[in-house]
């Protein structure tokens, strides 16, 4: 309305946009430097699980933010692209490269044969076959001996090097060299899933989630689309599998546990179902802060636990809700004037 | 003018129980092209129950649908849409956290129809369609006066707003029919005038029109035919002045002292 009114309300507006931006900056520069101001290969270590827990999140905020499916399958993919990758690289003496993009590639086989028949029937359903997937694969871990030698696991991986012409080989057994290869799948799986959701893709996706009798009023096959989206989580989710295990250079059992799930499901809902930078940011706040404090695994939980219902009392919706929940209200606000 | 191919719409025979109960009996009914049919009745007499069973949300036990020839029996509630017939429903629906343009934009079938690839790597053709569709979506936010809030959350709309947009959403995809399942109810007189204007600017245009409606001021002044069901029967149909002067019309459903009011009222 008066020139004075549009004074106040953008001037704040200008200096969170500018401060984003430089934090912004300043975060990006820090990631992409870390390895070489890293206090010692502990915080590195900390760094690729942390990155790794990005592509993990960000997976299953593709299936359940945006999609709206509630996956219990991703530590399935997760397991069952290490155990791929592994078995790739040491009983078929595939290049460990390979052996990942093997990993990746089961899972999303897995993702096709589990989820086009548990979408046909109800999102209850959905939820009772992903998380029976998780647990027969762990139950395959540890008694199929002949295949993943149960128990003691597949120990003793090769090293993941990367030859680069005229530098020469760079040894994935160094965390610092680990690291960017960490970084660089993240950035593969954010930027992929930033792009699917950023398309019209992105906007079916929400739909579906939001009201699906709608969406389906509307020429919308929601099926197909949340199948899609389970299969592209599973791909990326078996990579970060497949890639993980030559870090840790032995695949056990233990890759399926409870950790990882309850990990991932906090990391989404206190992120923020559908917003796809709340969550990335609550994937490395989640995994870096505990690890770095050296909490006992033992109380971690606790402190998670304790963490879940503070902001389920707080932010119901997560970060991500409590940013739209703003918007929302600032819409409110100016649709009165 | 040809009076063969001005039905846009036949239903044939249509059955559909619900725990032995026939919510619709053996209904068969004509929408013509380029028509405003109204489908009127008591509650309970049916009218949701064959919405659904004709868009597809819900599998009817015997009869046929035909879209402008195509019988469409039986498809899924996507396919009935790409097949040029769709919907609103009763309890409004938006997508609450898309922005108002972003729900038209989502209710278009031409971008989908360029496959995911398109979708994903947004080649020339995609990018031309999703302008395209864009101007589309702001010409119809205009018509419903709702450009100011184009950009808003869905959420935030009153209900009237959102049975506006309820409506734009059905226009995006230029559909052969659309059913509007009570558009009115629950709505200012502002937003009633509103969607009463667009429905017929629309129908001049040649859009054809199935609107479930209580609201009988809008019934006799806009639908050219009415289709009266009872008891999950074709209880009366012809032009709106006929249907309000028929005695089982006005005993069953407009409240008319008519003898069979009596009959009726025992039933209900």
């Amino acid at each position: 309305m008066s020139p004075t009114a549009s004074e106040v309300l953008d001037m704040p507006g200008l200096r969170t946009r500018a401060l984003r931006r430089a934090l912004l900056a300043l975060a990006a520069a820090a990631i992409l430097t870390l390895p070489f101001w890293a206090p010692g290969d502990y915080f590195l270590k900390v760094a690729i699980l942390a990155l790794t827990f990005a592509v993990l999140s960000t997976s299953l905020n593709l299936v359940f933010g945006f999609a709206g499916l509630l996956s219990f399958a991703q530590v399935g993919f997760w397991g069952m692209g290490a155990y791929a990758s592994a078995l790739c690289a040491v009983d078929l003496d595939l290049s460990p490269w390979l052996s990942i993009a093997a990993g990746g590639l089961a899972s999303a086989l897995a993702a096709v044969v589990i989820g086009a028949p548990a979408l046909r029937v109800s999102r209850a359903s959905f939820v009772i076959v992903t998380l029976s997937f998780t647990l027969v694969l762990a139950l395959v871990s540890r008694s199929w001996l002949e295949l993943t030698r149960g128990p003691l696991g597949i120990p003793g991986l090769p090293s993941l090097d990367l030859s680069l012409p005229g530098i020469g080989t760079l040894s994935g057994q160094d965390p610092s060299v680990f690291y960017f290869f960490a970084l660089g799948l993240a950035a593969f799986a954010v930027g992929l899933v930033w792009r699917l959701t950023a398309c019209p893709m992105g906007r079916v996706l929400l739909a579906i989630n939001q009201n699906e009798p709608l969406a389906r009023s509307q020429g919308i096959d929601a099926t197909r689309y949340q199948l899609f989206a389970f299969v592209v989580s599973g791909l990326l989710t078996g990579m970060a599998g497949g890639l993980y295990v030559f870090h840790l250079t032995i695949v056990d059992p233990t890759i399926f546990d409870t950790y990882y799930t309850e990990m991932l499901l906090i990391i989404v809902i206190l992120g923020g179902p559908g917003n796809l930078w709340a969550v990335l940011a609550a994937s490395l706040l989640f995994t870096a802060i505990p690890e770095l404090l050296r909490v006992g695994s033992e109380y971690r939980l606790v402190l998670f636990g304790a963490v879940l219902v503070a902001s389920a009392l707080a932010f119901p919706r997560g970060l991500g809700g409590w940013l739209e929940q703003r918007r929302f209200d600032r819409w409110r606000r100016e649709s009165r004037r | 003018m040809t009076g063969v191919a001005s039905s846009a719409l036949r239903i044939e025979g249509l059955v559909k129980s619900f725990a032995g109960v026939r919510a619709v009996d053996d209904l068969s009914i004509e929408i013509e092209a380029g028509r405003i049919t109204g489908l009127i009745g008591p509650n309970g007499s049916g009218k949701s129950t064959t919405i659904d069973c004709i868009t597809g949300f819900s599998h009817p036990d015997a009869g046929r649908v035909i879209l402008g020839g195509q019988d469409i029996t039986g498809l899924p509630a996507h396919r009935v849409a790409l097949a040029g017939m769709t919907r609103t429903f009763q309890n409004v629906r938006v997508y609450e956290r898309l922005s108002v343009l972003e729900n038209l934009l989502v209710a278009a079938h031409e971008l989908r129809r360029f496959g995911w690839w398109t979708l994903f790597r947004g080649g020339a053709a995609a990018t031309e369609a999703e302008e395209h569709l864009r101007r589309r979506a702001h010409e119809l936010l205009d018509l419903v006066s709702l450009s100011r809030l184009a950009q808003a959350p869905a959420g935030i709309l009153s209900y009237g707003q959102r049975k506006l947009v309820a409506l734009g959403m059905s226009l995006m995809s230029a559909p052969k029919i659309i059913i509007l399942d009570e558009p009115l109810a629950g709505v200012n007189p502002t937003i009633i005038n509103m969607i009463s204007r667009t429905v017929a600017d629309l129908n001049a245009r040649g859009q054809t029109f199935l609107i479930v409606e209580h609201n009988m001021d809008f019934i006799m002044k806009h639908c050219d035919r009415v289709v009266v069901l009872d008891s999950g029967r074709l209880l009366a149909e012809g032009p709106a002045e006929v249907v309000r002067e028929d005695e089982r019309v006005l005993a069953a459903y407009l409240g008319g002292k008519k003898p069979a009011e009596v009959v009726h009222a025992g039933i209900a």
